[in-house]
């Protein structure tokens, strides 16, 4: 008998591998479900659903009401005040809030600064701001970008000099950040700051967190090319930091920061709202007896459904105990592709009434809009969706990302 | 939800692996292609001793009992080694057809092809009906007599028995007949990938009812079923492929100096692997979602399975195109196992139904 022999494999338990979900993550779902229908509040779904630019307001009424069923806390520990959520009911919540065409979570504090402060802070910082950032008391803002570091991040100049005064230690910081996103309604920024010039660049780097109402700092408005304001310039001239805001330790702020890169991994992909954009796609295309459209739009749901089962593969296996290694990078460049491809579509489909366009609220001053409705919604989500595939590290950073960990090059 | 294989799933690839990585290299493989046999009868021996061909088979008609998850494991492995012998023809398209059917004499032709002895091939397709095996011209008349010409038999040439989709009173039908019945002629050829298929013309064959599988709503569905399954199989043999092609290119292009230094470390290179990579680990996605969508029996496997058809026909192609361009003037060597990759690609696309027919297919 030669050794392949499958005769002896026998099953114990037969097919293991099943793609339900439980039936406790079942009956979650139905609990974000029935939070959609009756607690999501009602004026930001109607602004959502007829594609008008939400304000500041509405995004503060969104946050709190998740804050208000506890939910702020999607992925943090319990013990910090947050749900504890499985992988899988993590994946549910982002799933459903998409579809139902939600905001995105603002990922600034609870995403980004709030697990650096809980792993990183102090007991001090802990208790300072955690609370204000799950009850959406805090707008943070992220200061990273500079105007002569993007993908070199590790190239930041924006220095942070120790200094004392009167018993008081502080920083003063000098330097700008760019492409901050919402900076002109943040209460907070958390900055990556030049402490040490000497060493190695990524060294001498700190994690800072600075109070935006603070004497000194400056934000200009960056209008992108579908006419918005979402991005900013920062600006610091001799701002005064206390040290008790800096995180951790000195120079150490490259690992925190790199820590907050890799934490921020769940819904990357956007499968929810982008299956909500594909669905409404589907729909107005099935009235345009269009076979090119449709080919596009078939051809969309199947990368699709390889997205979201590759997203289901990851967290499948870190249920199991498995360590999740490149496989953000690939959500983070398909499910941007998807974004960009659906909105894509959208243009098309409106035909020759792309040419119109109204700039990104919309027909809000009962203009009467010429064309498809959507026309005006999918031109400005395709010109605001080309950020997609250049923040968060680009598209093809993480290619280098992938050759470095994967191909091993 | 749980899309981990199982330890014993595990252990079945890698008896897989191990045989062939040990006894079907390309070398051998290319003596099997070059020979004047379509495949060895030493290897298909091996394979019925090794329980391989009981795989699939309900445990009460002697088989294994696994399903379309072992199957799509099988497949991949195969396609990673480019295997060609004629499970697909014999095992999956005849004989889980057989297995599912209430022919009378199925548990005596099952059991025949788990031991090795004999080869059956489905004759389900027709020239110029495209993608469409339902409607064939291929008919009984009322005297019982065969008459019509199916196309791609594969391993045609070499099946002692052929399943043959035909038409009785407007009425479909599945049939079994001896290859050597009077008024069956063969005209065989090989594949673009080394296999080997036939057009099969049938003249004023005579029938009986013992002929007669099924016909009728349920033949209609038992060669769905087949068709269907014997489309994951293909398909996880195109991830297989996919991942050879990725795997093999990376290692080439590390190996590979020019200007000095391996090939891999220019950048334009390696984006075009990670790509590569990407498109493996997004068809194996698929694949996961359609085995599984074919295990449960779900309303939507056959679009499930569609889905990942014409993926894998789209960016199994562009994969093998990629490997053979980024191993340069090897890509196209014959005696190279990259440029067959993408032979492989080909027959894959072509057989039951190209990419654009399944992306149609998918969105229904």
């Amino acid at each position: 008998m030669r050794p392949y022999s499958i005769n002896q494999i026998k099953y114990i338990k037969k097919n293991i591998m099943n793609i339900n979900f439980s039936d406790e993550d079942l009956a979650f779902r139905d609990e974000v479900r029935e939070w959609l229908s009756n607690d999501y509040p009602q004026h930001v779904r109607e602004k959502t659903e007829k594609g008008i630019t939400i304000s500041k307001e509405d995004l503060i009424d969104f946050h709190k009401a998740l804050s208000k069923k506890g939910w702020m806390g999607y992925n943090w520990p319990v013990e910090f005040g947050g749900t504890g959520w499985s992988a899988s009911k993590l994946y549910i919540f982002n799933k459903e809030l998409g579809l139902a065409g939600c905001p995105p979570i603002l990922p600034f504090g609870v995403g980004m600064v709030g697990p650096v402060i809980y792993t990183f802070g102090n007991d001090e910082q802990k208790e300072r701001f955690l609370p204000d950032i799950l009850e959406f008391n805090t707008w943070w803002c992220q200061g990273y970008s500079e105007p002569g570091s993007g993908s070199d991040l590790a190239s930041l100049k924006t220095k942070a000099v120790l200094r004392n005064d009167l018993d008081e230690d502080y920083y003063v910081v000098n330097g700008s950040k760019t492409w901050t996103t919402l900076a002109q309604n943040a209460d907070w920024i958390f900055c990556l700051v030049r402490t040490d010039n000497s060493g190695i660049k990524q060294e001498g780097i700190s994690f800072l967190l600075i109070d935006m109402k603070s004497p000194g700092i400056e934000v200009k408005p960056i209008i992108t090319i579908d006419g918005d304001h979402e991005v900013n310039s920062v600006f610091f001239t001799d701002v005064k930091v206390p040290a008790k805001n800096l995180i951790g330790e000195e120079g150490k702020g490259w690992t925190y920061a790199k820590f907050l890169l890799a934490h921020e991994r769940f819904g990357i992909a956007g499968v929810g709202a982008s299956m909500r954009s594909l669905n409404r796609l589907k729909e107005i295309i099935s009235k345009l007896d269009n076979d090119d459209l449709q080919r596009k739009a078939n051809e969309l749901e199947v990368a699709l459904s390889a997205i979201e089962i590759t997203e289901l593969r990851l967290l499948s296996a870190l249920e199991n105990g498995g360590h999740p290694g490149a496989e953000s990078s690939i959500l983070k460049i398909k499910g941007t592709e998807m974004q960009q491809a659906l909105s894509e579509l959208f243009v098309e489909a409106s035909g020759e009434y792309a040419l119109m366009y109204p700039g990104p609220h919309g027909y809000e001053n009962n203009d009467k809009p010429a064309g498809p409705d959507f026309a005006a919604e999918g031109l400005s989500a395709f010109l605001n969706m080309r950020k997609t595939s250049i923040y968060g590290g680009s598209n093809e950073i993480q290619k280098n990302i992938l050759s470095k960990f994967v191909l091993g090059v | 939800m749980n899309l981990n294989y199982s330890d014993e799933q595990v252990m079945l690839r890698e008896q897989i692996q191990k045989f062939c990585e040990t006894e079907y290299d390309f070398y051998k493989r290319e003596d099997i292609v070059k020979s004047n046999d379509d495949f060895d009868s030493n290897v298909w021996n091996l394979f019925a001793e090794q329980g391989w061909l009981s795989m699939p088979f309900s445990e009460q008609s002697g088989g294994l009992g696994f399903g379309p998850i072992e199957l799509s494991i099988l497949f991949e492995e195969f396609g990673k080694a480019l295997v060609i012998e004629p499970y697909l023809s014999t095992v999956v398209l005849a004989g889980s057809l057989l297995d599912n059917s209430t022919f009378s004499s199925k548990n005596d032709l099952i059991e025949q092809i788990c031991s090795g002895e004999l080869h059956i091939s489905l004759a389900y397709a027709e020239a110029g009906k495209g993608y469409d095996y339902l409607t064939p011209n291929t008919s009984i008349d009322k005297k019982g007599l065969l008459n019509g010409t199916k196309t791609l038999v594969l391993n045609g040439a070499n099946s002692d028995k052929l399943i043959v989709a035909c038409n009785r009173d407007n009425i479909f039908n599945l049939i079994i007949l001896d290859t050597k019945t009077d008024g069956v002629s063969l005209n065989s050829f090989s594949t673009v990938d080394g296999q080997s298929c036939s057009e099969i013309s049938f003249e004023n064959v005579q029938l009986d009812e013992t002929n007669i599988i099924a016909y009728g709503d349920e033949a209609i569905s038992l060669i769905k079923d087949s068709l269907n399954l014997a489309t994951l199989c293909v398909s996880a043999e195109a991830v297989g492929c996919m991942e050879s092609c990725y795997l093999k290119t990376l290692q080439y292009t590390k190996d590979r100096e020019q200007f000095g230094q391996p090939i891999s470390s220019f950048q334009v290179l390696q984006h075009r692997m990670v790509d590569m990579f990407i498109e493996s680990e997004l068809a194996k996605s698929l694949l996961i979602k359609a085995m599984l969508e074919v295990n449960n029996r779900s309303d939507d496997m056959y679009k499930h399975v569609s889905a990942l058809k014409s993926y894998i026909g789209t960016s199994g192609k562009l994969s093998a195109k990629e490997a053979v361009q980024l191993h340069g003037g090897m890509g196209v060597s014959e005696e190279m196992m990259i440029g067959h990759y993408l032979k492989k690609m080909i027959s894959i696309d072509a057989l039951f139904g190209n990419a654009d027919y399944h992306l149609k297919q998918s969105g229904k």
